[in-house]
Parts: structure tokens; C-alpha cells; sequence
């Protein structure tokens, strides 16, 4: 500045003024100095005092119940999901957040015990095949009742043309189901589909009570469609009175009402107070939605959320190590499968040498190691709790590293494969974790990858597409709990299609077609599962994947929440619980003793796991 | 006056068209809508089914073009819009109209305006502590300038501009809101009062960057401003320190009205980070969502919002400069 300058040139005309400058000077610079260090000192002063202040995470829940094991209604339940839920429409939904609200308030004709098996709801019975299993007649139960809801008649009670009602309402082009291919085997489904018939001819209401299917060829997996989400009675009256907007009203008859949804915030539901069969529960129920896991594992240890199924990596670890916790937690695998998929009509892997060596070099127990035992190694193409796994199944694969050298070998390649393979898997920190245990494990016996992650769109539209990509990492969780629900879609011939096919590793043979075309009709429970089993050997012996991992689940919930037990079909099936209240606070829940985490290096939101 | 907003309004339809212009090129580009929306397990059919009811099965000018409301579009069998005569099979954003989301099922304009509120709270309140913070500090920062006080708002104020919200978000989460409950535990709650509560948090979080830009600006503009000749003037007259503290307050707010215009961008885009830290469900979480199902007609609608937030924010700061301070004169 000018003004400085000409104060300096005066200053430097008068005596004893360069060192009353510099004295200036250095004092400007201390003061600097003390600017500096004052925020410095502050902020350490304040975050040493925050942490001193601060008490320990909880390692144990903050409220217990009251100890009182009859069960009895009261209460609001509050669960969550990160997500948002799309549609409250049985007939549209088909993802796992939606089928969470969805089983509140609608009931199937069949639904699944724990050990997942059939068992009936609103049908009387599980029906028996008829004439060689095409033919299927469900008993509805007498007096079951809609929700008195705007638009639905108090008091309306369930009958068979509402099960025809709901089942023309899925067919039809404009309700935009996905979920109508999966009934594509009822006679004349197709035709009304396409406009062609004005019913569907292989569905018949017997009387007020009774409903029967036909379908065009035996098919033995047909109650297990039946008993999915897609085929659960509406109400039809709330489609004319609310029009458009019925999907935001859902009508049904299950254990709880439909109260309100604010999107993407909270759903809420009442008791019904009418339940067909006897049943007790909380209040009311509170579905969470968008909260993600790592604002949910701190809520859940607060004691405002009162279960959590999805932990960040930190979280799983507190729950799953704390003692106090473990009454009411359970690790277990969920229903899906994941592997190494080797395009089959790509080279080099249409050689089964040279998938087989894919298959022996990858190191699973190593794979489980470093992703700190959250998966299960496998090395077969169905999971357990599903008809044709088998423990002891001869041809299942596993790690040999000697044996895979020998394959490669075989193969004629004994040195190595000499071209670099592109691996595709789908976008985030965990798939490129697998991406590089699979390049370390596959680098052992001479084939180098080259990993190339891409956003899920790009990765489902490319890797659908013959041809087109020759290795990537897949997976495939369950649609109902029948062999026929994984081994048709990943490995069936029907399913290799121009676009958009589910089997991703381009797998054909004609053996395997007939094998499970069979399996499918075979009315006969212990012949079927043999076949499936027989499937599983074929598939493995032939690596139509390299079978890698099942993901391990852990789900925490509060010690007041009673009669909760994780679904092996129905994920956080919270239908049934009951709450022990009043619940008590734990007294020094908050300075719980031998936590050692200094408050200081709690998980800073693990951005990574909130996927 | 007019005819400088008209010019300003039409530079600001050209930047809208050729914004969604490019995100339309782009949205083409990240992936096949059909098989995010409907996964891995959609057949020939339901993805044929799905491009016809969107109208994928046209050709991308075509689509544009419908999308624009140029040319009729194609809704052969949405149970969302039975067919109005009134639009005449036109249904673009020229009859403003912004399609139909993809991944909730339901208009965009439903979706984005149900979020609209939550990011507009949100925005308002970290806007609110954006200029109180800033412009308090700046203020006080200017008047005790060089001595510590100052050297340490200023300092501050840097560390504020450099740490992320990926950093002092989960700080903020962690020990306010869980170990000294002392806010909710992010979310959003249900009643007014709650909602205010849960936006206190987040709100802060994202104001810490603009009150460090706000108070390092207030401060410079006011130095200057106490160095000029009319505040010596003031003095001179021997006018109260706060009548003169008050003549350079208010030319030095000028360039703050400037970014406080660009701020409002804040107000409608939300901010995705902080939104995702504190599971806030605003426009800069519907953002990311819709991104990643390839959901174009909403992050299309998202743009367009955010796109018209900015330009007309940095009209009416224009205007409202223009209005504070009598020397600026808006050219025709």
C-alpha cells in the first residue's frame, strides 16, 4: 500500500527508527504467532476435554424388557432400512425392502414355516398335486377379513374372486408386474397376458371358498410361486376407489394395518385388532426408510430402533464380540449364491481344464479371512437349507493349488495363459476387494486379469449380452426356496438370451436342460431332490462357475423384543414379535466395563459400509 | 431494469436447455434403465414391456424431443396418467411436465417436490448459520484486526474451508448426536419441531464451509470499507462509532449479497454428502439414488431445479445489489 510505503520513508528519515520498525515488526509476528496458536490450543484443549467428557460406547443393550414371558399386545416397534421402499403394491414390488411392509398387511395362501417349509395361511391346506400335477385347489379359510379401509366395505370377507382378481391383476400388461413371468404356467396365462382372452382359462372358482389352477404342464415349484409376495389377495375396491394412487392404500388382510407413508421417511402401521387367527404384537409398527446402517447401529445401541440386520464393518464387529449382545444376535448365511463366472463361449474357458484350474486356484478360506469371516466359502451351486445341497457333495470344489497347476497343464497351457483376461465386476470397495483376492489367487497359476469395474446397470446389461464378457464375479439370491428357483435361471439354456440373460456364464448343455425339465414335473419329494442333487454334481463337476462364498448376515435385535427369529425366506419378517415392556434401563449402560475403544476413535462413519 | 431481466432470463433458458441436453447425452451413457430399475432378473418381456411403457423403444432424438413436449409422447399403459385430453398426447417439459420416475413409480415433479420442503429447511437453516456465524466473526475479526483475536477467527476460518463434510459430519454425529445425545441421531423425525431438530446437525455441518468464506469476505470488505474517505469523513463529523460501523457495514455487504445469491443453490441442490451422513431425505440424496438406477427423467428433474435455483439466484442477488447500492446500474 502507498500510505505504508511513505510512512516507512519518514519513519527511516529520523533517528533510532529502523529498530523502532523492526521492533514492530516483531511484535506483529509474535502476535501472528499467539493467532495461530490460540485456535490450535483451543481446539486441542476443547477435543481433549469432549473425549474426556464423553462416555464409552455402550457394548451392551441400553434397555432390557420386563422379564414377564406371556405374551401380550402393547407398544410401537420401530425397524428400518437404508433404502427407499418402492411400492406397497404385492402385485408390483419385488425387492426385499418393499416385501418388509408388504407382509404387515397382506397375507399369501401359503406361506413359509422357519424351516422353510409350506405351510397354509389364508389357503385351509397345502394342496396336493392332482392328475399328475397340473392341477392344483386351494381351500380358502372362512371369515377372513379385509382391513376397513377408505373404499373397502367394513367387514368384506375374503373369497375366491378375490384370488382371481389378484391373479388377472397380475397378468395384465398395464399393472406392469415382474413378477408375471412366474406364472406364465397357468393355462391360458399367456393368452390373457396378450390380450388374447378375456380370463385365464387355467384358473376356475369352484365355489365362494374354493379356487383351482390348471397349469400347461406339471410343475411342481407352482405353490412355491404361489406363496410369493406377487400372488397375495388385494382388496379390489381400493383399485376403484383410489385409482392410480391404490399402491399408497394397500387393503389386505394381515396381522397389521396400514396407517400412513410419508415417502422415503416412514411408514406406519396399527394393529389389527381383527386378526383371522390368534395373534399378538406391539401397537403399533414403524418402518424407517433411508436410514443407513451406520446411523442405524448407533441408533439400535441408543435404544430407538429395535433391530438392525446390516452393520458397517465396525459395528459387526462390536455386536458380534460383546458379550452382552449374544442372546439376542445370530450370524447365518442368507439364501444366494455367489462365484466366478467363465464365459463358455469365450476362450480359453470353453475347455473344462481350464476352468476347473480357475476353480482349484481360488483360495475361499482365504477369501473368508480377508473379508474378516462375513462370507461362508461354498463350492457348489446351492446354498444350505435348500433340497440338493449336499456337504459331502463328491465333485464340490475347493482350493488345491498343485491340482490346478496340473489343469492348466491339461489345458496346454503349462506355463501360463498368455493373453491378459478382462474381469468385470460391478462398482464399490468390496467387489474390488474380491476383484484383487481373485488376481493374487489366479496370478498363482499364470493367468494375469485385468480388473474393470462398472456401475450395476452397465455391469447387469453388459454381462446379459453373448459374448461379450468373458470372466466376472456374480451372484443370485433366492425367489423361493426350491433348487429350481437358482439352477434354472444361472444355468438353463432358456435363460441364455440374446439380452438380459440371467445366466450370465452363457452355460448350455442338453443333459443339464433335460435334468432339470424333469425335476421340475417330478410330483414324486424324494426322487425330485435326488435329481437336483444330481443337477449340483453335474454343475460343480463342470465348473459351470467357479462357486466361491454364501454371505453371512447378522442380525441384533433388543432384548425386549420377543419371538423374533430370522426368516430363512423372508428377510426381517418382523410379523410375529411381541414386545416385553415395560423395558427398563440398563443401569451403566453407558460406561459398560472393559470397553477399550477410546471414545476418540469411534467408527467415523465408515462411508465405505454404508452402501 | 426490464430489459436486463430479459436478457438475463433468456441466457438463463440457454444455460437450462443446454444442461439438460448434456445430462440427457450423459444419462444415455451410465447404463440400460431397464435392467437397474428391474435387476437381474428382468426376461426379454418385462424389459420389453418396461421400454415400451417409458418410451425407450424410440430413438434417442425422439425421446429427447417427447421429453422436451415437442412431439407427443409415448404412454401407452402407465396407470399414472390416464391419458388427459387437455395435453393432447404432449406431455414435456414445455407443458411442464417432467416424466415419470423410473425407480418410485410416480411423477418426477411428485418426487422432487416431496423432497423439496425437507432440502429447503435444510438449506434455509444452514444459510441462516452461514451468515450469522460469517458475518458476526467477519465483523468483529475486521474490527480487531491484527491482534489475535483476529489472527485466530481467521485461522479458523481456513481450517473451516478445508475440512470436508465427510469429516466433520460423523465427528459432529458421533459425539453430539450419539455419546452426549444432545440431537437425533440423524433422520428426519415427524413433527415440525422434530424436523427442526433433526436439521440443526446437518445444517451445521454444511455451514461451516460458507461461514469461513463469509467471514474471511466480510472481513476484507469491511477492512476496506473502514479505510475508506467516507467512514474518515464520519469520523471526522465525529459521528458515533456505531453510526460509522454502520455506514461501512452496509457497503460492505455487498459482495456477501453476491454469494449469498450463489448459496441458494445450496437451498434446492441440497448437499449430498452431508445428506447421506445424516440420512436426511432431501434433493441431494434423491440425487445420488436416481444416479445410480440410472433413473434419468429424475436426475433430469433434479438438474433442471437446481440448474433454474442457480440462475435465479444469481439474478435476484444482481438485483438486490443493485437495489443496496445506487452506483451499480444494471445495463440493458
Amino acid at each position: 500500500m502507498p500510505s505504508t510505503r511513505r510512512n516507512e520513508a519518514d519513519l527511516s528519515a529520523r533517528p533510532g527508527a529502523h529498530e523502532a520498525h523492526a521492533a514492530r515488526v516483531a511484535q506483529r509476528r509474535r502476535r501472528d504467532a499467539v493467532g495461530c496458536v490460540v485456535p490450535v490450543l483451543g481446539f486441542a484443549s476443547l477435543l481433549s476435554l469432549v473425549m474426556a467428557l464423553s462416555p464409552d460406547r455402550p457394548d451392551g443393550p441400553r434397555y432390557e424388557g420386563a422379564g414377564d414371558p406371556t405374551p401380550r399386545n402393547g407398544g410401537t416397534f420401530v425397524f428400518h432400512h437404508e433404502s427407499n421402499v418402492r411400492s406397497l403394491d404385492p402385485q408390483v414390488a419385488y425387492d426385499e425392502l418393499s416385501t418388509m411392509a408388504i407382509r404387515l398387511v397382506f397375507d399369501g395362501l401359503l406361506d413359509y414355516d422357519h424351516e422353510g417349509q409350506l405351510v397354509p395361511s389364508l389357503a385351509m391346506a397345502v394342496p396336493e398335486p392332482r392328475e399328475e400335477g397340473k392341477v392344483f385347489r386351494f381351500r380358502l379359510r372362512r371369515g377372513v377379513r379385509f382391513h376397513a379401509l377408505p373404499g373397502v366395505p367394513e367387514g368384506r370377507e375374503l373369497t375366491a374372486e378375490d384370488v382371481r382378481f389378484t391373479m388377472e391383476r397380475l397378468l395384465r400388461k398395464e399393472t406392469g408386474s415382474p413378477g408375471a413371468g412366474f406364472y406364465e404356467a397357468i393355462e391360458g396365462a399367456v393368452a390373457f397376458r396378450e390380450g388374447e382372452a378375456a380370463a385365464i382359462a387355467g384358473l376356475r372358482v369352484l365355489d365362494r371358498y374354493t379356487v383351482e389352477f390348471r397349469l400347461t404342464e406339471p410343475d411342481q415349484s407352482f405353490l412355491y410361486v404361489m406363496a410369493m409376495p406377487f400372488a397375495y389377495p388385494v382388496a379390489r375396491e381400493t383399485f376403484a376407489h383410489f385409482g392410480s394412487e391404490a399402491d399408497q392404500h394397500p387393503a389386505g388382510t394381515g396381522p397389521f394395518v396400514f396407517e400412513g407413508w410419508e415417502r422415503g421417511v416412514r411408514l406406519t402401521f396399527r394393529r389389527n385388532e381383527r386378526y383371522w387367527r390368534d395373534h399378538v404384537g406391539p401397537d403399533r409398527m414403524v418402518y424407517l426408510e433411508n436410514i443407513q446402517r451406520h446411523l442405524a447401529g448407533l441408533r439400535f445401541m441408543n435404544g430407538q430402533i429395535d433391530a438392525v440386520h446390516r452393520q458397517t464393518l465396525d459395528h459387526w464387529a462390536l455386536f458380534s464380540e460383546a458379550e452382552r449382545w449374544a442372546n439376542t444376535r445370530l450370524t447365518f448365511p442368507r439364501a444366494s449364491i455367489w462365484g466366478v463366472l467363465m464365459n463358455h463361449e469365450m476362450p480359453p474357458f470353453d475347455d473344462v481344464h481350464f476352468r476347473r484350474a480357475v476353480s482349484f486356484a481360488i483360495d475361499r478360506e482365504g477369501w473368508a479371512q480377508a473379508r474378516g469371516h462375513l462370507i461362508q466359502p461354498t463350492g457348489q451351486p446351492l446354498p444350505p437349507a435348500i433340497t440338493g445341497y449336499d456337504p459331502e457333495l463328491p465333485s464340490r470344489q475347493f482350493y488345491d493349488l498343485d491340482r490346478a497347476k496340473e489343469e492348466m497343464a491339461l489345458a496346454g497351457y503349462p506355463d501360463g495363459y498368455p493373453r491378459e483376461i478382462e474381469y468385470w465386476s460391478s462398482d464399490g470397495d468390496i467387489a474390488r476387494v474380491y476383484a484383487e483376492l481373485l488376481q493374487q489367487d489366479l496370478a498363482r497359476i499364470g493367468v494375469r486379469i485385468r480388473i474393470r469395474q462398472v456401475s450395476f446397470a452397465v455391469f447387469l446389461e453388459q454381462t446379459g449380452k453373448p459374448k461379450t464378457v468373458e470372466l466376472l464375479m456374480g451372484g443370485w439370491n433366492i425367489d423361493y426356496p426350491d433348487p429350481s428357483s437358482f439352477l434354472e435361471p444361472l444355468f438353463h439354456s432358456k435363460n441364455h438370451r440374446p439380452a438380459n440373460s440371467s445366466n450370465r456364464a452363457h452355460y448350455q448343455s442338453a443333459e443339464l436342460d433335460d435334468l432339470l425339465d424333469r425335476a421340475r414335473q417330478e410330483t414324486n419329494r424324494e426322487r425330485r431332490a435326488a435329481m437336483y442333487r444330481e443337477a449340483s454334481e453335474f454343475l460343480a463337476k463342470d465348473v459351470a462357475w467357479a462357486f466361491a462364498y454364501l454371505p453371512l448376515t447378522q442380525e441384533v435385535w433388543q432384548p425386549y423384543v420377543m419371538n423374533y427369529r430370522p426368516h430363512p425366506i423372508w428377510a426381517e419378517d418382523y410379523r410375529d414379535v411381541w414386545l416385553d415392556l415395560p423395558k427398563r434401563r440398563v443401569a451403566r449402560s453407558l460406561l459398560g466395563a472393559g470397553t477399550t475403544t477410546p471414545a476418540a476413535f469411534l467408527p467415523l462413519a465408515r462411508l465405505r459400509g454404508t452402501r | 431494469m426490464s430489459a436486463y431481466i430479459a436478457r438475463r432470463l433468456m441466457s438463463a433458458f440457454l444455460v437450462l436447455m443446454a444442461v439438460i441436453t448434456l445430462v440427457f447425452i450423459l444419462m444415455t451413457q451410465i447404463g440400460d434403465p431397464a435392467a437397474a430399475t428391474l435387476g437381474n432378473r428382468a426376461n426379454e418381456d418385462t424389459v420389453r414391456e418396461f421400454n415400451a411403457r417409458y418410451g425407450l423403444d424410440r430413438p434417442l432424438g425422439a425421446q429427447f424431443l417427447g421429453y422436451l413436449g415437442v412431439i407427443a409422447c409415448q404412454r401407452p399403459s402407465s396407470p399414472v396418467y390416464d391419458d388427459d385430453p387437455a395435453t393432447n398426447g404432449y406431455c414435456g417439459l414445455l407443458q411442464g411436465d417432467f416424466g415419470e420416475s423410473f425407480l418410485h413409480n410416480a411423477p418426477v415433479a411428485d418426487v422432487i417436490l416431496r423432497r423439496l420442503p425437507r432440502t429447503l429447511l435444510l438449506g434455509a437453516l444452514a444459510l441462516l448459520f452461514e451468515l450469522a456465524i460469517g458475518l458476526g466473526f467477519g465483523v468483529f475479526a475486521a474490527l480487531r484486526r491484527n491482534r489475535w483475536q483476529d489472527t485466530s477467527i481467521m485461522s479458523t476460518a481456513y481450517l473451516g474451508q478445508s475440512l470436508p463434510s465427510y469429516v466433520t459430519g460423523p465427528i459432529f454425529l458421533s459425539y453430539a448426536a450419539f455419546l452426549f445425545g444432545l440431537f437425533p441421531v440423524g433422520g428426519y423425525g415427524s413433527t415440525p419441531l422434530e424436523h427442526l431438530q433433526h436439521a440443526v446437525l446437518p445444517a451445521f455441518t454444511l455451514a461451516i464451509l460458507g461461514a469461513s468464506t463469509y467471514a474471511r469476505v466480510t472481513r476484507s470488505e469491511m477492512l476496506d470499507a473502514l479505510q475508506s474517505d467516507y467512514v474518515r469523513t464520519a469520523k471526522a463529523k465525529g459521528l458515533g462509532r456505531s453510526r460509522v460501523l454502520s455506514h461501512a457495514l452496509r457497503n460492505a455487504l455487498l459482495p456477501v449479497v453476491t454469494l449469498a445469491g450463489l448459496s441458494l443453490r445450496l437451498l434446492v441442490g441440497g448437499a449430498i454428502i452431508t445428506e447421506q451422513i445424516y440420512g436426511w431425505p432431501g434433493m441431494g440424496k434423491l440425487a445420488v439414488e436416481s444416479i445410480v438406477n440410472v433413473d434419468a427423467p429424475t436426475v433430469m428433474g433434479v438438474v433442471f431445479f437446481v440448474a433454474l435455483a442457480v440462475q435465479l439466484g444469481n439474478l435476484l442477488a444482481d438485483l438486490a445489489v443493485a437495489a443496496l447500492d445506487p452506483r451499480v446500474r444494471l445495463a440493458g
